[in-house]
């Protein structure tokens, strides 16, 4: 709660830092899962967060300076669907602003006229799930768009003919798992591939094998303990995969199951059955 | 994010000296953000608390925050007391900071963003007449074009760098579209061609086309199938280049679209067909031809069974060359 902007009416990143969607999602996050949404401002938040959709685009800014970004948008309606406030979006604004985003091959980009990329299909695709419109997506072309993001080594890349990275683990894991296609791919050789990006003497998991630890990639690749990671967007490849002995996640709102079915708001989404072993 | 960074392994003495000298590194950046975070918390507009951010994101260009407080103090404090002219200047050089920024840290967006805002905020000047001429130190909208220009030319540099940097080709399209001077079409195909000739595996490229192409059969000039004709050609060249670089079977997808039109299809197959006989095992070849026959067998053909049992062996030779994807392919065929 250090964290909360009283001015703006959201959550910055740290203390005395501006409201953002990025971290006003997070904090929201944190709150549902310690069943702590007593502390919050509601009526303030979803003030915040609807000032921020442009009434003639339906585009999402991120604060009061403007940038307009497709994570934005899921942020938003992700927190108010948390929250339990999704009735006050405009849907068909919303849902408009995303089709105007899709590209031919299926995909989603960060606004209107950009390229496909693997975060912000899965934000789009997360959203469509949470707003009930996942009819808006091709799925099977987007299906395959996703699909083909695995290269030869197992790992995943973002976008055509980029190098693979294990924070694609979870955006791509997770709108293949809203789609209903992780068959698509080999689960396997991508988690052999995750796996191998283990730093086994420091700990930890970098991007890719050989490369440096980072707290990100950590994330990126487990789903830790019995709790979402800290990160907002925090990624649990492994666990949509079935990795042996992990905890499950939702890939929608990426939060535990148990969590996000007690408010009443899974969706349709397909993971992978968890392994006795690898 | 320590994004591809070579592990080294490191003895515990390295890590101890390392530890120290950033000690001292680390205090120095604390003492710097508590002072700059306790004038934004007072509310401070003063050109000190100004220079103060620029030494802390010179620092670290990713506090966004301290981003939000350095255009607060411009327009509450800065601003108020310069002429239309002295902001242009300052402005200016805002950009030129920006873009030292960007050479290093070329994926934040809040650096990205700082730029917009500058451009946005570029006052009317330096003439004070709407019917100033354009090019005369009357026109009105002389300084903006001159941003406006030179943002252009960022972006050109930017993607000269990364090609594939969407942050550039995001910005590029922001550009172009709120320009004062309307960017004529030819001149984005060209630049979008360009990059494509120095690179065919620049898919933000090819993407670009397929935004800015429709404009051209939408205006009237030239119809959807001659402009589609020529991209045909050039993608061809594309894929018979390196027939394993996804970016232009990608872009020929986008070509044929829903495959409204059979002779279309037919044509594109038999293309494509004599690119797989030189490379029997193009998982790229045979999933393009599987993909646009199954789109053919929509229409009314004599041959429909035929096309069904080679679009099923080709699904079986897919889930032969390119096994990671079999249970997609087996689920096509079933």
């Amino acid at each position: 709660m250090s964290c909360w902007d009283d001015e703006a009416g959201g959550f910055g990143a740290y203390p005395q830092h501006d409201a953002h969607v990025l971290s006003t999602l997070s904090a929201i996050q944190i709150l549902v899962i310690h069943d702590a949404l007593d502390r919050l401002d509601v009526q303030r938040v979803v003030s915040f967060l609807l000032s921020l959709q442009n009434p003639q685009t339906g585009a999402w800014a991120g604060d009061r300076f403007g940038e307009t970004d497709t994570r934005f948008l899921y942020c938003s309606v992700s927190a108010l669907s948390l929250i339990g406030q999704l009735d006050k979006v405009d849907r068909e604004l919303t849902v408009n602003h995303i089709i105007s985003c899709r590209n031919f091959d299926g995909g989603f980009g960060t606004g209107p006229g950009a390229e496909s990329h693997a975060g912000q299909v899965f934000v789009c695709t997360a959203a469509l799930a949470i707003l009930d419109r996942l009819d808006e997506v091709d799925y099977e072309t987007l299906g395959w768009w996703l699909a083909e993001r695995q290269l030869p080594n197992g790992g995943l890349n973002g976008r055509p003919e980029k190098l693979e990275d294990v924070c694609y683990s979870f955006w791509v894991l997770s709108a293949m798992s809203i789609l209903g296609k992780l068959h698509w791919i080999d689960d396997v050789a991508l988690m052999k591939f995750i796996l191998s990006s283990q730093d086994t003497e420091a700990g930890g998991i970098s991007d890719r094998p050989g490369d440096m630890a980072s707290i990100w990639a950590l994330s990126a690749g487990l789903s830790a303990g019995g709790t979402v990671v800290l990160h907002p967007l925090s990624p649990a490849g492994l666990s949509l995969l079935g990795y042996p002995g992990l905890q499950d996640l939702d890939p929608v709102y990426c939060m535990p199951p148990a969590v996000i079915e007690k408010r009443g708001l899974r969706k349709g989404w397909v993971a992978l059955p968890r392994r006795k072993e690898l | 994010m320590s994004h591809g960074v070579r592990r080294t392994r490191q003895s515990p003495q390295d890590i101890e000296a390392r530890r120290q000298k950033e000690a001292s590194k680390i205090q120095e950046y604390l003492d710097l953000y508590n002072d700059v975070m306790s004038k934004k918390t007072a509310k401070e507009w003063s050109q000190e608390a100004f220079d103060l951010t620029t030494q802390l994101l010179r620092a670290n260009p990713e506090i966004y925050t301290i981003w939000n407080y350095r255009r607060d103090i411009l327009t509450n404090g800065v601003f108020t007391s310069k002429t239309p002219n002295e902001i242009n200047h300052i402005l200016a050089s805002e950009l030129q900071l920006t873009l030292s920024a960007l050479r290093q840290h070329p994926k934040v967006y809040w650096i990205w963003n700082h730029r917009r805002w500058c451009l946005e905020n570029t006052p009317n000047g330096p003439g004070t007449d709407e019917s100033g001429e354009p090019g005369t130190p009357n026109d009105p909208l002389g300084w903006k074009r001159s941003n406006w220009a030179k943002e252009l030319a960022v972006c050109e540099k930017m993607l000269d760098a990364d090609a594939r940097n969407f942050h550039a080709w995001s910005y590029r399209r922001y550009v172009v579209a709120s320009s004062p001077d309307p960017r004529p079409l030819p001149s984005e195909l060209a630049y979008s061609l360009k990059k494509i000739e120095s690179n065919f595996s620049n898919f933000s490229a090819w993407h670009q086309r397929s935004k800015i192409l429709p404009a051209l059969w939408e205006g009237g000039e030239r119809s959807e199938q001659e402009v589609k004709d020529q991209e045909l050609e050039l993608v061809k060249q594309a894929f018979y280049t390196d027939p394993n670089d996804q970016s232009a079977w990608l872009y020929h997808r986008w070509l044929i679209g829903p495959g409204s039109n059979a002779s279309l299809l037919e044509q594109e197959i038999a293309v494509i067909q004599e690119l797989l006989d030189i490379e029997p095992d193009s998982k790229w070849c045979i999933e393009a031809i599987v993909h646009y026959k199954r789109l053919l067998l929509r229409h009314k053909v004599q041959d429909a069974d035929k096309l069904k049992s080679e679009c099923a062996e080709g699904l079986r030779a897919l889930a032969r060359v390119d096994s990671q994807r079999r249970r997609r392919y087996e689920e096509l065929g079933s």
